[in-house]
């Protein structure tokens, strides 16, 4: 009796990816939405009067910066009220005039910390550090 | 006669394409970061000028202490009195000195009067030197307040 011989076929395998794929690309979509860009963050080092200390300010000759309540006009340079932009100009001017300037902001209690914030960064432009901040009753 | 049409099965090579997304999804999992670690309740106000956190070494004795819009006091997320920010603060210094680092991180519209009470329950301690957190630069653009 005669034998067949059996030939065994060799099929190329198939991998249905399908649903990797689209698990794949729900991650990405995910990961893509819910994907924030990270705050930088910065310090500003001020200093606090001590309770002994008796620095009247127009005897050092130093700049007095006042944070009003009042949001419409926030700044007072010396007493006198003042624009955001005049203020960044004066202290500019200081800056280069004397680095080591002794500047004080005076903060009213109603006035909001941003405009504090506000004074402070115009100094740090200016190259302003030395800094005090003081409350006003 | 009529010709017998194969119509072979459209196949593209998808294993660039994988490749490349499987990249981005790693890229993904690696950087980000699911705990918050900033509490969103405080809308830190805009200096551009400031000086950047990542310049300085960071000092683990640091005190953070938070500051929302209506003037509450928090440490780590767990609301404080001012007596007792005073009392952890004066402790804090008689083990590390009065040079640890006060960093107030106070909401932009935030009162001052409500800054002022922050600043003397540290200055209660003998620390006169105060640092405020800002946003240099905003992530989330438009989102911020008191600006």
């Amino acid at each position: 009796m005669a034998r067949k011989s059996k030939r065994t076929h060799l099929v190329a395998g198939e991998l249905n990816l399908t649903a990797m794929i689209d698990i794949a690309f729900q991650l990405l979509s995910f990961f893509l939405m819910t994907m924030k860009p990270v705050d930088v963050m910065a310090l500003m080092d001020v200093s606090r009067p001590a309770p002994d200390s008796r620095a009247p300010a127009k005897a050092l000759n130093v700049l007095t910066i006042t944070i009003l309540a009042d949001e419409k006009q926030p700044f007072a340079l010396n007493d006198r009220v003042i624009r955001i932009e005049d203020l960044d100009m004066m202290l500019c001017k200081a800056g280069e005039l004397n680095p080591d300037q002794n500047v004080i902001v005076a903060c009213m209690q109603k006035s909001l910390h941003s405009r504090l914030i506000d004074a402070l960064d115009l100094c740090a432009k200016a190259k302003l550090t030395k800094l005090s901040v003081v409350s006003l009753m | 006669m009529r010709a017998a049409k194969e119509e072979a099965p459209m196949s593209g090579n998808l294993t660039a394409m994988i490749d490349v997304v499987f990249q981005l999804i790693i890229f993904f999992v690696v950087t980000t970061n699911m705990q918050n670690t900033v509490d969103q309740r405080i809308k830190l106000a805009i200096a551009p000028h400031g000086q950047s956190i990542s310049d300085k070494p960071k000092d683990p004795r640091e005190i953070k202490i938070d500051l929302d819009e209506k003037g509450n006091i928090y440490i780590a997320k767990s609301s404080l009195t001012p007596s007792i920010l005073t009392s952890i603060v004066r402790k804090a210094v008689s083990e590390y000195g009065v040079d640890v680092p006060i960093v107030i991180r106070a909401d932009g519209n935030a009162q001052h009067s409500a800054v002022q009470t922050t600043m003397n329950a540290v200055t209660a301690s003998g620390i006169y030197k105060i640092k405020f957190a800002v946003l240099k630069e905003s992530g989330s653009k438009g989102k911020e307040k008191g600006k």
